[in-house]
């Protein structure tokens, strides 16, 4: 077990993400979500809830994810959809794509699949993916905009650079 | 009332400082090497455990080609060969070895009913399934004749595999409870033992499919009563103070002292009993420490030797004023076992332990958990535990 220990004296225990080698393929991500969405603000203590997330976040990138890339780039079906599934669902939630984003890369080899249901999950997981980096690259401008419109009011930008600002933003946005 | 009669805020110190102890030297605590002269039984896995059987089939054949008079050793289960380990605090199986001829008329339906028993853990181990005591007997009726000789194989095997018996997939019914600051996993599923409602999460015999994965428990607790843990449950007493809550309504069954051996060996936390203050609350508490002759054998597997006996101690009768009426004189038996509790060297070894059955002798009175409600519904949640946790005031 990985022990946490709060400043009240308190303890927390983790199961050692070793285990987590042996599990169900999509379980390290679903005990992950679990531990986020249920436990850590239930800890009470900050430093104690850094940690965890550092830990949590240490079990994706080093177990979790590898073993659904193992996965991809295997030859049992059976064990791909089952992996894709999951992906497809954390794919759509803006808090957690980001946590799987590793895997986009096998994902290119499985979009023209001969199974028929392997090609339709990973067409949807893409899908999702350009979407939210759609989304992203709409916040990022949205900001750049918020600042180009304070600079024009100001007299600090050309009305031709606050145009093709704005123009460049709709085109995203559309 | 309590001793100091008012209501008061407990620090658990007593059992914090038990932690910090158990942390500071947790690694050498949780191993245990036996003694010379005794038996190393393995918990295998299912892969592990169909190897077992192979080499043993294996060396089967070679007996029969090599001396055309197979036969099967097993350590032997008998009283003489079972030993007090004093230093782990555990009885452990000797080295005697029995041997079983496939070849004497003698032991010939003995061998074949083991060989038989074998057929099936073999069966259970590929197909990956689990099974009871009395499935097996109602397997093969007409070979077995009663269930105590199926349950006599079914140890041979376990044995003669050198392994616990859960690892030959042949499990206990269902029994005990759990409940408390526990998160597991049961296969594919996460289990959240706080979110129960009323009930508690019934301990799986399926062993092998669980797995702790969070817990921010600092105690254990184990309860004989289960009309004692409705009350602990019913007032959500792990919410306030963090602990996990374990009953087997009894003598503590094979997956429940699995199961707690489990949680106080991977979480290393203060683990105490909660029984009547009576001999036979005494002898629970004992079969959680250091095991049961039957099953001597998988004592390192199913022991805790490190729990504490919390209550009801005899003295807590006076100390927290036990009315007489709650009170019950002790019977013949209870006599007899409390003599038969200070006769072991385990007893004998623990002074405060000994003084307390000496009292309960010397006073002839017993009590239940529960004539602590004289004081209140809530007494025991409210005060008796925390106190107790707080003070120290443990064997």
């Amino acid at each position: 077990m990985r022990i946490f220990h709060k400043k009240d004296g308190g303890i927390v225990q983790l199961v050692d993400k070793n285990n987590m080698l042996e599990w169900p393929i999509e379980l390290p991500l679903i005990f992950v979500e679990y531990i986020r969405s249920n436990k850590l603000d239930t800890y009470g203590d900050s430093k104690v809830k850094k940690e965890i997330e550092e830990y949590l976040e240490e079990i994706t990138k080093d177990i979790a994810i590898p073993r659904f890339i193992s996965v991809l780039k295997g030859d049992n079906y059976e064990e791909i959809i089952l992996a894709l599934t999951r992906i497809e669902e954390l794919s759509k939630k803006k808090s957690k794509i980001d946590m799987i984003k590793p895997i986009e890369k096998y994902l290119e080899d499985l979009l023209n699949n001969n199974n028929k249901k392997i090609s339709l999950l990973a067409n949807n997981i893409s899908k999702n993916f350009i979407s939210a980096e759609r989304k992203k690259q709409l916040d990022k401008k949205r900001k750049v905009m918020k600042e180009k419109e304070e600079l024009f009011l100001v007299g600090k930008i050309s009305p031709e650079e606050y145009a093709n600002a704005r123009k460049e933003y709709l085109n995203l946005k559309d | 009332m309590s001793k100091q009669k008012s209501k008061k805020e407990y620090d658990f110190k007593a059992a914090k400082e038990l932690y910090k102890e158990y942390l500071e030297i947790g690694e050498e605590k949780k191993k245990i090497t036996l003694p010379e002269g005794t038996v190393k039984i393995d918990d295998l896995n299912r892969r592990e455990a169909i190897k077992r059987i192979h080499d043993l089939a294996d060396d089967l054949i070679e007996k029969i080609l090599t001396t055309g008079k197979p036969s099967i050793e097993l350590p032997s289960r008998s009283s003489s060969n079972i030993i007090w380990d004093e230093k782990n605090d555990l009885l452990l199986l000797g080295q005697q070895i029995m041997q079983k001829q496939f070849h004497s008329l003698t032991s010939v339906v003995d061998i074949t009913r083991l060989i038989r028993v074998l057929e099936m853990v073999y069966s259970l181990l590929t197909e990956d399934i689990h099974t009871s005591k009395r499935d097996i007997f109602y397997n093969d009726v007409k070979l077995f004749g009663k269930q105590e000789a199926s349950d006599k194989c079914i140890e041979d095997v376990a044995t003669m595999l050198y392994t616990t018996r859960n690892s030959t997939h042949i499990v206990a019914n269902p029994r005990g409870g759990c409940v408390g600051r526990l998160r597991i996993r049961d296969k594919n599923d996460i289990i959240d033992l706080e979110t129960l409602g009323s009930g508690t999460w019934q301990i799986s015999p399926y062993l092998d499919q669980i797995e702790i994965l969070e817990s921010d428990a600092e105690f254990i607790l184990v309860i004989e009563k289960n009309a004692v843990m409705m009350r602990l449950t019913e007032d959500r007493f792990w919410r306030k103070h963090p602990c996990i809550l374990l009953t087997a309504q009894g003598v503590g069954n094979v997956a429940t002292r699995m199961f707690l051996k489990r949680l106080n060996k991977e979480l290393n936390l203060p683990t105490f009993t909660l029984v009547d203050s009576d001999p036979y609350g005494h002898y629970i508490h004992s079969v959680y420490l250091r095991g049961s002759k039957r099953l001597s054998y998988e004592t390192p597997f199913l022991a805790t030797p490190n729990i504490k006996l919390l209550g009801v101690l005899t003295k807590d009768l006076d100390e927290y004023n036990i009315p007489k009426l709650a009170r019950l004189p002790m019977k013949p038996l209870d006599i007899k076992r409390a003599k038969d509790l200070l006769k072991e060297d385990f007893v004998q070894k623990n002074k405060k332990w000994e003084k307390d059955i000496k009292m309960a002798l010397k006073d002839k009175v017993k009590a239940e958990i529960q004539a602590l409600s004289t004081h209140g519904f809530k007494f025991i949640t409210d005060e008796y535990l925390p106190e107790k946790l707080s003070t120290g005031d443990w064997i």
